[in-house]
């Protein structure tokens, strides 16, 4: 298959995933906070393990590089968040009706999805393994990822069906960064190593500024640090293949 | 094997644990305690920790990915235990009582059992490449110093004093030397252990961040300088790690 038809394939299955994010919220009109929260650790879990994967891959092909790419990519969550008046945004306020907020959600959630996008594309660029693994771990996290955003949506009053297509459509970003950057790498393989550290540094504050502090106010800490620890081991035993 | 190349691995690992001591310095030019600088102080050693975690992890899985990561949940099981331990009794950490010294205790008890499987690493890296040993000695305490900071950034902000701290850096590097020289006499039945020693260490650290270090740093400061301070102090201790 041509590469970039395998990076469009994949970092679609990922986006396509956050579809099945919806699926407690069929048996179950309003989900537990606590079930918001296991979701929330399971995403933060899995995009540790990816981050990981993706900081010694960079590292691994030129160490200074692959350091400074993470620190831009620190550095354009923090930006962005700031730009936006996200920092502190709470993806739990089931009440909060107003158009706003609504916004702010999507906003962010479109950016966090970009940053997954640069993640699989960089990946994609190292091997179609790595590529795929990568992929694959990013589509696990859409769906606990959407279940907490569709459980936001449909306590504004939208049908499951609809936050099921929303959760997708919130996640189109991805695939267009995915090609992107494959693209980008593909032609400027030098930047390999900065677009690996980038994806690594954005998808680590990611977990630190979005993902981790909303799980501690849902659920105790004990739940939160085992089910991410979990999903972490799970994703760096399967990383090994790859790079 | 003879006893002075013995006394050599000994006397190497002890200056790296020695090295540790010197991470917790910068304290002594900190002095306001503010909850937000206890709550920074858990974001960079978070940072520290994980960062170091991700370098074991990287280690640990060329030797095989399956004891890593076995090893890491069986790090995640022996701070659940402690946990639970010293939450049955009433903590104390110097002056200080309750969950204050319960952190304290705990971040220590992690750092010390984790220098055991690094203790390991070295010794089987000195059997492997005798001719490196100065190489490795520098490069582990060098590398054993922002663990230090680690250790500071945690008791430092509670009370301790900064040459308490040194203490209880160089006390948490000991199992090196002590580990160091067994591993180093029986290379082959020590690297046999060593991916499940690395995947320990790392599990128990990144564990004790998630249970105790962040939820910490986020009830007392915003998500914005918390996630920055560590995420940036990660990428810098695997660089760091990375030139050494």
């Amino acid at each position: 298959m041509d590469p970039t038809l395998t990076v469009l394939l994949y970092s679609a299955v990922a986006a396509g995933a956050a579809g099945l994010g919806v699926a407690p919220l069929i048996f179950r009109e309003r989900l537990p906070l606590a079930w918001i929260g296991w979701a929330n650790a399971l995403a933060a879990g899995c995009m540790l393990g990816a981050a990981y994967a993706l900081m010694v891959a960079g590292l691994d092909r030129m160490a200074l590089s692959g350091a400074a790419g993470a620190a831009l990519g620190v550095g354009f969550v923090f930006f962005t968040h700031a730009a936006a008046r996200t920092e502190d945004l709470d993806l739990n306020r089931l009440d909060e009706a107003s158009a706003t907020y609504g916004y702010q959600v999507l906003l962010i959630t479109s950016l966090h999805a970009a940053s997954e996008g640069v993640a699989i594309g960089a990946a994609m660029a190292v091997s179609r393994s790595f590529g795929i693994f990568l992929a694959l771990a990013i589509a696990v996290h859409n769906v606990a990822e959407a279940t907490v955003f569709s459980t936001i949506l449909t306590s504004r009053g939208v049908r499951v069906r609809d936050a099921a297509a929303l959760s997708v459509a919130a996640n189109a970003s991805q695939v267009l960064l995915a090609i992107v950057t494959f693209s980008i790498v593909s032609a400027a393989p030098s930047l390999l190593s900065w677009a690996l550290g980038f994806a690594a540094g954005a998808l680590i504050y990611l977990v630190m500024a979005e993902l981790l502090p909303e799980c501690y106010r849902q659920v105790g800490r004990r739940s939160v640090a085992l089910v991410t620890i979990v999903a972490m081991g799970i994703v760096v035993l399967f990383s090994n293949g790859g790079t | 094997m003879s006893v002075p190349a013995v006394i050599a691995v000994f006397g190497y690992a002890l200056l790296t644990a020695l090295a540790t001591g010197l991470g917790t310095l910068p304290f002594a030019f900190v002095r306001t305690v503010s909850p937000r600088v206890v709550a920074y102080a858990n974001a960079v050693a978070s940072g520290l920790m994980l960062g170091a975690s991700f370098g074991l992890l990287a280690e640990g899985t060329r030797f095989g990915a399956w004891q890593t990561v076995a090893g890491a949940m069986c790090g995640v099981l022996f701070v659940l235990a402690a946990d639970r331990l010293v939450q049955g009794h009433e903590a104390g950490f110097g002056t200080v009582r309750g969950a204050g010294a319960r952190r304290m205790l705990m971040v220590v008890t992690v750092m010390t059992v984790h220098s055991f499987s690094e203790g390991v690493a070295v010794g089987v890296a000195f059997g492997g490449t005798a001719a490196l040993a100065l190489m490795i000695t520098v490069a582990i305490a060098v590398h054993n110093i922002p663990e230090g900071l680690a250790i500071g950034a945690v008791l430092h902000p509670r009370g301790v004093p900064v040459v308490r701290c040194a203490g209880w850096s160089i006390f948490s590097s000991l199992p090196q030397p002590l580990m160091a020289v067994p591993a180093f006499l029986f290379v082959e039945q020590f690297s046999a252990a060593l991916p499940y020693g690395l995947g320990f260490a790392a599990g128990a650290m990144v564990f004790m961040v998630l249970i105790e270090l962040l939820p910490e740093a986020y009830e007392q400061a915003r998500r914005a300088p918390v996630a920055t301070l560590a995420s940036l102090t990660l990428i810098a201790m695997m660089l760091f790690q990375r030139y050494l």
